[in-house]
């Protein structure tokens, strides 16, 4: 029977929304409204369920990453495996010794020196005293920090922290690891470090089971990958073919709730507003996803109060990071626009934007150049997915091409020079391989 | 047994496992809350004898020389010993009782993003002030040893002491039973810890702390004589000063309410703790 390590069984999990009586007086203070027969006195009683019928198994020593957009269920998860939450309905099982990497250094202690610490949170991810003290010098030695210990964490940097937090938890020597989007701290060299003692950890038949939005980080340790939207598991099997329906799941997730455009909206007179913002294909069918490098237009409908005499429209594509990877200026273009009284449509095409997978997000702005005011900023609330199937990592996805000269240039060896990937020129029309 | 028998002496069991193998995570809990109460202070864990011993010259202050209360303080020994005894296991209790209130609250981060026991939390917190229970403790010999040689009384050391240990346990095992309940009450309704408070100081005078429970069999002593708080005290002035053991039936009632207090707290608590990660 104990052929996995995790078995999670039709598991459903529900929260309930708002209403958890804070003190004593809101409890009176609900009670007797509800006593008054006020009836809608309550609010917001309602729950929703965070995980509906999940169901999943993961084998001895096997590693397999959990992805979704924000609010799928994804640390929901995870807290339920670590026994932190109780599901509703179904089971959880986890077999063999556990420790949850839900965050980094939660249980350290300000006044504590960083020893101490080490000392409280390894017995806090159930390691005993003995087990510490053996590997207090190899946790200090990852974490650097060797001239620190004796300086109370609260005088640490935030980077020292994480560093000593993530240290211990990988010295645990589980069986079962759950990690939770731990790896976004410390800088660029430590992840990497990180990265590489989770494989360390899985070669040595670890289980693992790593919730992430980092689509490389999850790719290069788990072959296999959950894809979670909205509470359901919507796709389980090979981590390449998950990143498809990640992206899917999250362009659902946008069509069903589109940014509300009037929300920039805030009291002043506006002499214009931006009444749609569409992001169309080629045909002239609306999308939220598109292929990297597949022609794109961008649709813009002002709806103009007053006449202004020069708009300069500006449109700005970031990833989730605060540098725009794309900038259109219809003022750097050289182009006079008109705002005339009533509706206006601003079109944009681009042949396509050579990135690679992810999500991106949109800022449109205008402003008056007359009066140099700014009228419309929608401040990066756009999503827009773009999908390379997976064919580079990085920031930019450029055409390539592979050639291999010399001996045993067959056909196998070609295929693992690519590291498995199976594309020679890339672009549009060469999608279909 | 009942599909229910077997189910609810299974959960028994992995409490206890679970418990036991996070025995060294509640030492360590307990250790890191002794730790951060002396750090950065100069005085240290003599704070857990200094804080007894002022509350007592302050009541000895109160009740030998700014009021006379010769009335009342029929007691039999001098006022500072008995308010010192009252002092030290009150202290041990109402410092355990403020620890567990905030245990669960103070400790957010564990709660919603680490799994083991929850009752770790209450049980450290009691760990905790024990350790300052027994340095205090140790003190009061030294008070006796001035006594006897100022002369003012003289004491001897009685076999009854060897009974303390059970007195202890009773009073471990209320403090933990309330202790649960305060911690929990406290994760639901931040409301708890505020009336604690006032509680807590009411409920040291009528617990024979530093002035004894009228025993006039008026109402007020009626409702007093259910405290078993009441038997506990005076049950370490028994042992230790008087020398005989304590009123069966008065302490045999405050170790059945420790012991009804104790299995309420861990079921209820144990209950409600899946919710905790959810609620606080």
């Amino acid at each position: 029977m104990r052929d996995h390590a995790v078995r999670f069984a039709k598991v459903s999990k529900r929260f309930r929304l708002g209403e958890t009586h804070d003190s004593l007086r809101d409890l009176l203070a609900a009670g007797l409204r509800r006593l008054a027969g006020g009836g809608s006195g309550r609010k917001g009683r309602s729950s929703f369920w965070a995980l509906e019928n999940v169901d999943f198994a993961v084998g001895r020593g096997e590693s397999v990453g959990i992805i979704g957009p924000n609010g799928a269920g994804k640390s929901t998860i995870l807290k339920l495996l670590a026994g932190i939450l109780r599901p509703d309905r179904g089971s959880v099982a986890v077999h063999g010794r556990l420790a949850a990497l839900i965050e980094i250094g939660a249980g350290f202690h300000g006044d504590l020196t960083g020893r101490e610490n080490v000392f409280l949170n390894g017995a806090i991810l159930g390691m005993n005293r003995r087990e510490i003290r053996g590997k207090l010098d190899a946790i200090v030695a990852f974490a650097g920090l060797e001239r620190f210990m004796d300086m109370p964490v609260k005088r640490y940097s935030s980077g020292m922290y994480a560093r000593l937090g993530f240290s211990i938890a990988a010295h645990v020597d589980p069986e079962v690891l759950l990690v939770d989007e731990v790896l976004s701290v410390g800088d660029a060299v430590f992840r990497l470090r990180c990265i590489e003692r989770m494989h360390e950890l899985v070669r040595s038949g670890t289980t693992l089971v790593f919730v992430t939005h980092s689509l490389d980080q999850m790719q290069s340790i788990c072959p296999r990958a959950l894809v979670l939207a909205k509470g359901r598991c919507v796709f389980d099997g090979k981590s390449r073919a998950a990143v498809g329906h990640y992206q899917a799941a999250m362009s659902e997730e946008y069509v069903a709730h589109p940014t509300d455009l009037r929300a920039e909206d805030c009291g002043r007179e506006r002499a214009l507003e931006l009444s749609g913002l569409r992001l169309l294909d080629d045909v002239g069918t609306e999308v939220v996803w598109v292929r990297a490098r597949e022609p794109i237009h961008v649709e813009l409908k002002l709806n103009v109060r007053r006449p202004i005499r020069r708009l300069v429209v500006e449109l700005n594509m970031r990833a989730s990071s605060s540098e725009n990877l794309l900038s259109v200026n219809s003022g750097r273009d050289g182009l006079r626009v008109c705002g005339e009284v009533g509706e206006q449509t601003i079109l944009l095409s681009m042949p396509g934007i050579p990135v690679c997978s992810g999500q991106y997000f949109w800022n449109v702005r205008v402003w008056d150049a007359e009066r140099g005011t700014t009228e419309i900023d929608t401040q990066f609330k756009y999503p827009l997915v773009i999908d390379d199937e997976g064919r580079a990592t990085g920031t930019l996805c450029v055409d390539h091409e592979w050639s291999i000269t010399g001996r045993g240039a067959g056909e196998e060896d070609v295929e693992k020079a690519r590291g498995g990937v199976v594309l020679l020129a890339a672009g549009a029309g060469a999608a279909g391989e | 047994m009942s599909v229910r028998g077997a189910v609810r002496a299974e959960r028994v069991r992995t409490f206890w496992s679970d418990l036991l193998r996070h025995r060294g995570l509640l030492l360590s809990l307990a250790e890191r809350d002794i730790r951060v109460r002396y750090k950065q202070s100069m005085l240290g864990i003599a704070w857990a004898v200094l804080l007894p011993l002022s509350m007592m010259v302050v009541f000895t202050f109160v009740f030998t020389r700014a009021i006379d209360a010769s009335a009342v303080l029929d007691v039999r020994m001098p006022y500072a010993v008995f308010a010192y005894t009252g002092l030290v296991p009150w202290t041990f209790f109402s410092m355990s009782l403020g620890g567990c209130v905030n245990s669960l609250v103070a400790n957010r981060n564990l709660v919603t993003k680490v799994y083991f026991p929850r009752e770790v939390f209450p049980l450290a917190a009691v760990a905790g002030a024990f350790v300052d229970f027994c340095v205090a403790g140790a003190v009061l010999a030294g008070l006796m040893v001035y006594f006897n040689l100022t002369g003012d009384w003289s004491f001897a050391p009685h076999a009854t002491i060897l009974f303390l240990p059970v007195v202890v346990a009773v009073q471990v095992a209320i403090t933990i039973g309330i202790g649960m309940l305060l911690a929990m009450g406290n994760l639901f309704y931040r409301d708890v810890r505020q009336v604690f408070g006032v509680v807590i100081q009411l409920w040291m005078f009528v617990s024979a702390v530093v002035v004894p429970v009228p025993r006039d069999g008026s109402l007020l002593a009626r409702l007093i004589a259910m405290n078993p708080m009441v038997p506990i005290i005076g049950a370490y002035r028994d042992c230790i000063i008087h020398g005989h053991l304590p009123d069966a039936a008065g302490f045999g009632y405050a170790a059945a309410a420790a012991a009804a207090m104790l299995v309420a707290g861990a079921v209820w608590f144990r209950k409600a703790s899946y919710r905790f990660a959810e609620c606080i």
